[in-house]
């Protein structure tokens, strides 16, 4: 078992005393869960094809061209339609679809116009669907997902790198501190916007989308770490110095075990406050870019496209910007619920009352 | 001296500020030109000629556009304030050199200045008088004799003489414009301008193609007294001057609010408002153009009555955003009408660079016009308003091939043709692979914003084919620039075409716009050939056979011979399947408020867009009662009109 020392565990404790953080801790869990095994949930291939005797699952194998099921076309098998052939011809044949039965890409529209339709439930569009007959609910999870994954990685990567080199930075001090903090000012002070559009322009299209993901990531962790630095830097300064670890030095710790065992438990507090910022910061971010059309190439499901359409369609198609923007406010109030319950419980002042 | 033109350089900058808030300057340095213009004359003897009316050919026939149907209503009235929007500030107020090739040019040069002698919209290639009260045409020399009309004035006043057009040859010859395209068109299409009195002079082109008369008869002069400055500085002193127009409206200086608006006022005297085919014409006192960056807020303005046109093209204008059961359609506030229109077509669709692995292959090209279908995004994306392209070249009359069509969208044929290139297999994900295990996937790459849900459609409908579109959507410039140099798979673009009597084939297909030396003497592949970049030709389509038919076509004379080869090229570049015609747009459409009015029988063939002939008026006592009435919630009759006697298919 996961052995907890005795103050991490109060501070466990205390977060869920806080309701609304630890709830809404509990909600975002949720939802990353549902996100994790979102082909079973929202995907145009079925779940479960009974045909002939024989069982098919196809949600995560290779295609299945419809002359597997006695369609006749030889590209991959529409399973809506499967289903409702099996059902009219009556026989042990069967399909099991999944909750929402539309991928995010493919324009299906119920009146061969490809148009905003508003929310239809007797057609699984539940939010409805964009300006050329996609299902918003398909595009907003799958898009949502993107973001919520690509903000946790950004996250990690940023504190791990920020973490490293600002704790060197305090803990070693001297020239090597100096001529860092001379590099992270410059660093800095290149515009991040920019880098971002002039090395997407040059990313051939032949990489695949998830390899763009990586590197608009990479880049965005390139130019945010920086700012984590400083306050590693100032608070393993101040730590320094206390006797804990004078002592530890003097019982002859090695640099690495100070550092890991001995200073961050003790700056943590500081860091842990501002993850909810830079997750918040990291979905916007995307969200922005995708906005401005430096984001993913298209037809891939975005927040910031679904917001775009929205904000184009206002009048006419109310429905899409209200389906992206009420995902995006609720994502971000549930981050910054988490973050004041975490700041909380790990306030070691906790009757502290500021007048 | 260095120095001194120096500060003249400041003078200029400081005069090009100035002139924009009001009024010119003192410090401009003051150029004449006047000896350098009779220099050039008499340096090129056989372009420039000077002789006497006596030196005419007696035998000329002269005509002057007689018979031809007028143009606009003779309801019209003159006056009222017209509103309308501009997407981008216009950079500068010449017609050329950088920068002017705008869209604003078409409110300085394009729609509203006068050439000799106009195509009627309605006509096969007859002509109407404008700056020339008669003509004559030599066959045989491709020869265009024209009397200018006495009463042309510039706007300032002075009269429009011969030599405004001797100079406009100086003019778009010389390096001071910073306009290649222009200097290259003078230089090669016309081989003679001869002055026989102030108003009589002939135009002689290098050619005799069958179109020449309209090459010769749609110059449009410059005025040599205004230019007297032309020199090095070209393009810094004469950004912001309105140049005097031959047309009827103007640009004052403080109708010019930078960044924000624009203003056109008419020219109450303007000397042709009496004549035949302009008296009807360009009604509206005044044009006040805006500046709004975002197609959806000008949408807003217009619902608000701010704006009194909006073109609605697109489906989802006409459907969704001003339906018929809109409140101010349906009260009859605001009119919706659609126009059909004949002429050529700009050749929207994929652009395959025929110099890439793959695509080089004539089997995997023909698979791939079977497997985009572009009949799915007419049917359902444009709503089966728009018609399916059949060949490059749609919209020529006879020119354009009467039988070719585009094929249709097939997936068995698709993969008959990908097979036979060696695609049998699919791979996991559905795309075909071939024996190497290369995956067929192309770049499909565009620069239009708007209408890359379009490329979306089509990507799903390859994949049911085997083949995977991977879109890139770059920025316009961008785009346009990866094609120039020859850098993409699959282009989705469009060239847009002026109304011409037939179409060209040497920019985009002839392998001199291909390749560096493309064959050798014996008409076989140069192996050691580069691609060329920077040419039209985007499908880098090298044939020694089409070579031979564009040559001859070039060259011809007579059109029964370009006819026929015309078909031949068309048909040639149907079977070689390097282009998957999209769509043509056959018709315009736009909504505007009732007190915008366009004549009753109102429906030409050419123009591309209603405004672009200047016969709608503004009745401003109409706009008062109208904007009283929706305010009182009084209704009008609703209207929404089909014009359709040039529909087509």
């Amino acid at each position: 078992m996961l052995a907890l020392n005795p103050e991490t565990l109060k501070k466990i404790r205390r977060f869920r005393q806080i309701k609304r953080g630890y709830y809404s801790f509990l909600a975002l869990m949720f939802l990353v869960l549902l996100f994790v095994v979102g082909e079973l949930l929202i995907n145009n291939r079925a779940l479960i094809v009974s045909y002939e005797g024989e069982l098919y699952f196809p949600t995560y194998t290779a295609f299945h061209p419809g002359t597997d099921f006695g369609l006749p076309y030889s590209y991959e098998t529409n399973y809506r339609e499967l289903k409702a052939r099996f059902e009219e011809q009556g026989g042990d044949n069967w399909v099991l679809l999944p909750l929402v039965p539309y991928s995010a890409n493919e324009n299906h529209s119920t009146t061969g116009i490809f148009r905003p339709e508003p929310p239809a439930p007797e057609y699984q569009h539940y939010l409805g669907t964009d300006t050329t007959s996609r299902d918003i609910l398909a595009r907003l999870f799958y898009g949502t997902r993107t973001a919520l994954f690509f903000a946790m990685a950004f996250t990690f990567a940023v504190y791990f790198i920020g973490i490293a080199i600002g704790a060197a930075m305090g803990y070693f001090g001297g020239l090597f501190d100096l001529l860092f903090q001379r590099v992270i000012e410059i660093w800095s002070n290149v515009p991040f916007l920019y880098m971002v559009i002039i090395i997407f322009s040059v990313i051939p299209d032949t990489f695949s989308i998830f390899f763009r993901i990586m590197v608009l990531l990479s880049v965005m962790v390139l130019f945010s770490w920086t700012s984590m630095t400083y306050f590693m830097r100032t608070e393993t300064y101040k730590q320094k110095a206390r006797d804990y670890v004078a002592s530890a030095r003097i019982i002859g710790a090695s640099n690495t075990r100070i550092i890991f065992k001995h200073i961050l438990p003790n700056v943590l507090a500081t860091l842990v406050t501002f993850m909810p910022f830079t997750v918040i910061a990291a979905i916007t971010a995307i969200t922005a870019l995708d906005f401005l059309g430096f984001g993913l190439p298209p037809p891939t499901p975005s927040l910031g496209e679904l917001l775009k359409q929205g904000t184009s369609n206002l009048r006419t198609a109310p429905w899409i910007v209200i389906s992206a923007f009420g995902t995006l406010v609720v994502l971000l109030t549930l981050v910054t619920f988490i973050g004041e319950a975490i700041r909380e419980s790990f306030d070691p002042k906790k009757f502290t009352v500021y007048k | 001296m260095n120095r001194l033109w120096r500060t003249g350089l400041a003078g200029v900058l400081l005069a090009g500020v100035l002139s924009a808030c009001g009024g010119g300057s003192d410090e401009t340095q003051v150029l004449d030109n006047t000896q350098e213009v009779l220099d050039y004359y008499a340096a090129y003897p056989e372009l420039f000629q000077f002789k006497t009316p006596a030196d005419l050919p007696s035998d000329l026939v002269w005509e002057s556009g007689e018979g031809l149907p007028d143009l606009g209503s003779p309801d019209a009235q003159k006056g009222g304030t017209q509103y309308g929007s501009i997407q981008d500030f216009p950079r500068t107020l010449r017609t050329v050199g950088p920068d002017s090739n705008g869209a604003f040019r078409t409110w300085l040069l394009d729609d509203v200045t006068l050439p000799l002698a106009s195509l009627h919209p309605d006509r096969e290639f007859e002509f109407y008088p404008a700056l020339a009260s008669e003509w004559a045409i030599d066959e045989d020399t491709a020869t265009v004799y024209a009397r200018l009309d006495p009463n042309a004035r510039w706007s300032d006043g002075e009269p429009i003489t011969t030599d405004d057009f001797m100079f406009m040859f100086f003019f778009n010859r010389s390096e001071y414009i910073v306009a290649p395209w222009y200097n290259n068109y003078y230089e090669n299409t016309f081989s003679n301008i001869t002055k026989y009195d102030d108003l009589t002079l002939s135009v002689t082109l290098k050619t005799q193609k069958p179109d020449f008369r309209h090459h010769a008869l749609d110059l449009r002069p410059e005025p040599q007294h205004f230019y007297k400055e032309l020199g090095d500085d070209f393009v810094e002193r004469y950004q912001w001057r309105f140049t005097p127009t031959t047309g009827p409206y103007v640009i004052r200086d403080e109708d010019l609010v930078q960044g924000r608006s624009v203003a056109l006022t008419r020219l109450d005297n303007w000397w042709a408002k009496d004549k035949k085919f302009f008296r009807n014409r360009y009604n509206v006192d005044r044009v006040v153009l805006n500046v709004i960056r975002d197609s959806n807020n000008v949408f807003e303005s217009f619902k608000r009555g701010d704006i009194d046109q909006f073109g609605l093209n697109l489906a989802e204008h006409w459907y969704e955003k001003l339906p018929n059961d809109d409140p101010d359609v349906a009260n009859g506030y605001i009119y919706k009408s659609v126009f059909y229109n004949q002429r050529p077509r700009p050749n929207y669709g994929l652009w395959m660079n025929t110099s890439r692995p793959l695509l080089n292959d004539q089997d995997v090209r023909q698979g791939l016009q079977y497997a985009t279908n572009w009949d799915l995004v007419i049917e359902s994306f444009f709503r089966g308003d728009y018609a399916r392209m059949n060949s490059v070249s749609d919209g020529f009359g006879e020119f354009s091939h009467p039988e070719l069509r585009a094929r249709p969208f097939d997936v068995d044929q698709a993969q008959a043709h990908f097979a036979a290139a060696g695609f049998t297999r699919r791979g996991p994900d559905g795309i075909l692979v071939n024996e190497q295990g290369q995956r067929l996937a192309f770049t499909v790459t565009t620069g239009y914003e708007s209408l890359s849900d379009i490329l979306t459609i089509l990507r799903e409908e390859a994949a049911k084919a085997g083949v995977e579109y991977r879109i890139e959507v770059l920025d316009q410039t961008a785009a346009w620039q990866k094609v120039q140099e020859k850098q993409h798979d699959i282009a989705f673009v469009a060239l847009g075409v002026g109304v011409e009597m037939f179409p060209r084939f040497w920019d985009t297909m002839h392998s001199d716009n291909a390749y560096d030396d493309a064959f050798l003497d014996d008409g076989s592949v140069n192996p050691d050939r580069q691609v060329k970049v920077q040419t039209n030709n985007m499908e880098v389509l090298a044939s020694y056979e089409l070579d031979q038919m564009i040559d001859v076509y070039t060259q011809s004379s007579s059109r029964e011979e370009m006819l026929a080869l015309s078909h031949q090229m068309l048909e040639f570049h149907h079977d070689y399947a390097s282009f998957v015609p999209g769509f043509v747009q056959d018709f315009y459409r736009i909504g505007y408020w009732r007190w915008v009015k366009y004549p009753e029988f109102f429906n030409h063939r050419t123009p591309s867009l209603a405004t672009e002939l200047h016969v709608h008026w503004i009745d401003s006592e109409a706009k008062e009662r109208t904007l009283a009435a929706r305010a009182a919630g009084e209704t009008f009759e609703p209207q929404i009109r089909v014009f359709d006697q040039y529909r087509e298919q």
